[in-house]
């Protein structure tokens, strides 16, 4: 049995004729930090609530650190704490009365971690939460989940309404957590939050894994972007091995290059060049391409 | 994601094709017609079968003087339910019988509406999408209460039409004239209490707030009519109060349209006030300061069993002092009004509707359906909230804890059940004290067993309330209410013999005896809510194997 945090088998979601999750084989390894991204739709949240056994899957299986997430999931809801993207609570309860009930219902909480979780986020708990802004109550939720200490923290978007103080404070929270051997799986449309806390990447297209990886890997497979000038004319590079798309303007050209750099250098030798700038694409690059090249496909 | 998105196959949206302006008012007519239509059915069913009632249980000019020199001057009974004059008349006796319950329904169904579309469109941030177009605060205000308008209008139509069709029967004979100031004076407080829940709109920050204003409005109101009706000299406060100048138009009996002036004058002074008053805030806020902040009450919040608790208890105390005034008054008056029910046509009808005997405990036997009916309402209204806590995304918070679905629904129903034995037992104690006050002859025992027996429909309506929960949760509310209204309405027609065998049993309350008339039938009861936990554990274990639905 697999020692992961969490381990998805054929995982599949239909509501009537849709299929919102297809086919899904994930594994997120215990410790880690998973960034879980796609576009709206992808089937990210569809993904979580089956973890969280909120959904009942149309096939497959679900494991959370071993335990089946259907049929064990009182036992798998204590090694757990989730954060949602839509912070619905009970609008009459205060916010030290609704930690403490989510507390209390969890089980266990470090106190003195939640006390300094509140200050951290600067809330007000004597608020009602119906008086809470949407960022307030955001919090109240981010607060409960790491109050916990849990082995694994679900997180859906949980930095919607933040603002960029906040969203500095919860990324400290979150590489603390690392560091202390929890494992965070994160769905986010915040690329640069996925890429400043994330070890690995999984994305998601209408209902089906379509990347898996580190940053790292995930680059590879993209292009590297370059930038070369020339003191004098611009030779012609579009037969060099792994260069594509190149646009040749006054006195240099910009490439896209996959693979290895060598022949690329060693055809440049030649000529005099003045300057070469490489640059690795951002995730957000990496993620617009992906989705603007299916969707050119898809025409 | 949700469904609705996923499954979007998105249509092309049609063009705007309304004035800009008139969204608010098109929205508000259309929730408030569709509302209106309902209680206007509501309304002219009650009329119609009171009218109709009168006509087969007072078949004689003596039965019908008799009736009159029982209730025609009796401070007490006009104090409840307002003065009786014309009990000789069906038209007498008709307004007699609708006016006081027709109005308070009126009243509550009034605040109810205006703040839900007010302030619980306000609180729910619908309001600022539609202020963040060309619409102003005091505009959409305006368009509210115009599409509140509406609702009224509906209201009083659907009722003239039923009470005009009812009164073309020769027996009856109320002509369409009559019959639609009646409707108008029924309609009448309903329009004031729109008025009075849109102000208290402006007031309050939250819905449930805004509500409880208008309650003590409406209180404040009955109790001074109460005060002026008991023959104590001070009928002039009947002026003081909306429900006393409803009163002073007197359909059917001595129609009076002046004090349709204090009604009309009121309710467009309120609804100016409203509009005034929603230009001078901020969307979302309120005139009366918010209480934002509170000191912490950790003691019902140890588990999801405490917050069952919690989320019900003000809800709960409410239903519970409601039946307990409600049992207070039929026992106050049973003995007055027993002394009526003599002569074999009051039989015969007091055998259709189950009781049997005379006197008091005849009485208190047909009484006891209203307090069935209300005990069923207040455990529908359990299964409304607990369909919220999902609907509304709360209920995920508790179950992506160590908590279990079954354990979580089974805590909602505990307090479910608490609260509907706590209502009979109550209702039973308040009754007995009423009746004890007079000479009726009845135990307290027989009451308490009326009271538990009271609460068997209550408990069915749970059963199919959890059932449909776990099988058909985006039914489950209107699914409950729509059976208890329909077993309700066919106890109302029913109780004249109009309804044959197989339609009576369509309803929940039929299947209970009407006690403390006749004993109760344990063994039918036994069954009933064997029944209802048979049922209740199908919902729970189909509870646990479904998707949690949003609304």
């Amino acid at each position: 049995m697999s020692t992961g945090a969490i381990r998805t088998e054929g995982l599949t979601k239909r509501f009537g004729p849709v299929c919102a999750l297809d086919d899904l084989d994930l594994e997120v390894a215990a410790g880690e930090v998973m960034g879980y991204l796609g576009p709206n739709g992808a089937g990210k949240t569809t993904t979580i609530r089956l973890v969280l056994s909120l959904l009942r899957p149309t096939s497959g299986r679900c494991e959370i650190f071993g335990l089946d997430a259907q049929r064990q999931s009182v036992e798998a809801h204590r090694r757990l704490a989730y954060v949602p993207g839509e912070a619905n609570l009970w609008p009459r309860l205060t916010g030290a009365e609704t930690l403490h009930l989510l507390g209390q219902v969890h089980g266990a909480v470090d106190a003195a971690y939640r006390d300094r979780l509140v200050e951290r986020f600067a809330l007000d708990p004597t608020m009602r939460v119906r008086a809470y802004s949407k960022g307030n109550r955001q919090k109240v939720l981010l607060i409960a989940a790491l109050m916990t200490r849990a082995d694994l923290l679900v997180l859906d978007e949980p930095t919607a309404g933040l603002d960029p103080l906040m969203e500095q404070a919860f990324r400290e929270c979150v590489r603390e957590a690392r560091d202390r051997g929890q494992t965070v799986f994160l769905s986010s449309h915040i690329l640069s939050e996925v890429e400043a806390l994330c070890d690995r990447v999984a994305i998601l297209r209408e209902g089906r894994l379509v990347e898996l990886g580190t940053l790292e890997q995930l680059r590879h497979l993209s292009a590297l972007s370059v930038d070369v000038t020339f003191a004098g004319s611009v030779p012609d590079l579009s037969r060099v091995p792994g260069v594509g798309n190149v646009r040749v303007h006054d006195h240099g050209v910009r490439l896209d290059l996959r693979g290895p750099m060598a022949p690329l250098v060693r055809a440049l030798a030649a000529a005099e060049v003045t300057g070469l700038v490489s640059r690795e694409p951002s995730l957000e690059e990496l993620f617009l391409v992906h989705y603007g090249k299916e969707r050119d496909d898809g025409r | 994601m949700t469904v609705a998105e996923l499954a979007a196959p998105a249509p092309a949206l049609p063009a705007p094709s309304r004035a800009p302006g008139a969204v608010v008012a098109g929205r508000t007519s259309r929730a408030a017609a569709r509302s209106g239509l309902l209680w206007g059915y509501v309304f002219g069913a009650f009329v119609a079968s009171s009218a109709w009632s009168y006509t087969s249980i007072y078949k004689t000019p003596a039965e019908r003087e008799a009736l009159a020199a029982a209730f025609g001057d009796n401070h007490a009974t006009t104090a409840l339910f307002g003065p009786a004059p014309g009990l000789q008349t069906v038209g007498g006796f008709t307004v007699f019988k609708v006016s006081v319950s027709l109005m308070l329904i009126g009243a509550v169904w009034g605040l109810l509406l205006a703040t839900r579309l007010l302030r619980g469109e306000e609180e729910a941030g619908r309001w600022d999408l539609l202020l963040a177009g060309r619409a102003t605060a005091r505009g959409a205000t305006a368009q509210a209460l115009a599409g509140l308008g509406t609702g009224a209008v509906v209201l009083w139509a659907v009722t003239a039409v039923i009470t005009s069709v009812v009164g073309l029967w020769s027996r009856v004979d109320i002509k369409a004239g009559p019959a639609c100031f009646l409707a108008l004076a029924l309609v009448s407080t309903a329009a004031m209490f729109l008025a009075v829940g849109a102000l208290t709109s402006q007031l309050a920050a939250t819905r449930r707030q805004a509500a409880a204003y208008g309650a003590v409005v409406l209180g404040v109101s009955y109790a001074l009519r109460m005060v002026g009706d008991a023959g104590l000299g001070l009928h002039w406060l009947t002026w003081l109060s909306p429900l006393g100048w409803v009163e002073q138009l007197a359909p059917l009996t001595s129609p009076d349209p002046v004090p349709l002036v204090p009604i009309a004058l009121s309710t467009v002074v309120l609804a100016a006030a409203t509009v005034y008053l929603a230009g001078i805030r901020d969307v979302g806020a309120s005139l009366v300061p918010d209480r934002t902040h509170a000191r912490a009450r950790f003691g019902l919040l140890g588990g999801v069993g405490g917050l069952a608790v919690r989320l019900a208890r003000g809800v709960a105390l409410s239903w519970i002092v409601a039946v307990a005034l409600v049992g207070l008054l039929f026992g106050t008056i049973a003995h007055s009004a027993g002394t009526t029910f003599s002569g074999s046509s009051v039989r015969q009808v007091l055998e259709r509707l189950g009781a049997s005997g005379g006197g008091a405990g005849a009485y208190l036997g047909v009484a006891f359906l209203m307090l069935e009916a209300l005990i069923a309402f207040a455990a529908a209204g359990q299964i409304a909230s607990a369909r919220a806590e999902e609907s509304e995304g709360r209920l995920d918070h508790l179950l992506v804890q160590p908590v279990s679905r079954s354990r979580w629904l089974a805590g909602r129903l505990a307090v479910a059940v608490a609260l509907v034995v706590a209502s009979g037992v109550v209702a039973a104690t308040t009754t007995w004290l009423g009746t004890a006050t007079q000479p009726t002859g009845i135990g307290a025992a027989p009451l308490l067993s009326a009271g538990l027996n009271a609460t068997v429909p209550a408990l069915g309506a749970l059963g199919l309330g959890t059932l449909l929960l776990g099988l058909w949760p985006r039914a489950a509310v209107p699914g409950v209410y729509a059976v208890l209204a329909w077993s309700l309405l066919v106890e109302l027609v029913g109780g004249i013999g109009a309804l044959s065998h197989w339609v009576l049993d369509t309803s929940v309350f039929h299947h209970v005896a009407a006690a403390p008339s006749v004993p109760v039938d344990w063994t039918s009861d036994a069954v009933l809510v064997a029944l209802s936990l048979a049922a209740a554990l199908v919902g729970l274990a189909a509870f646990a194997r479904r998707d949690i639905l949003g609304a």
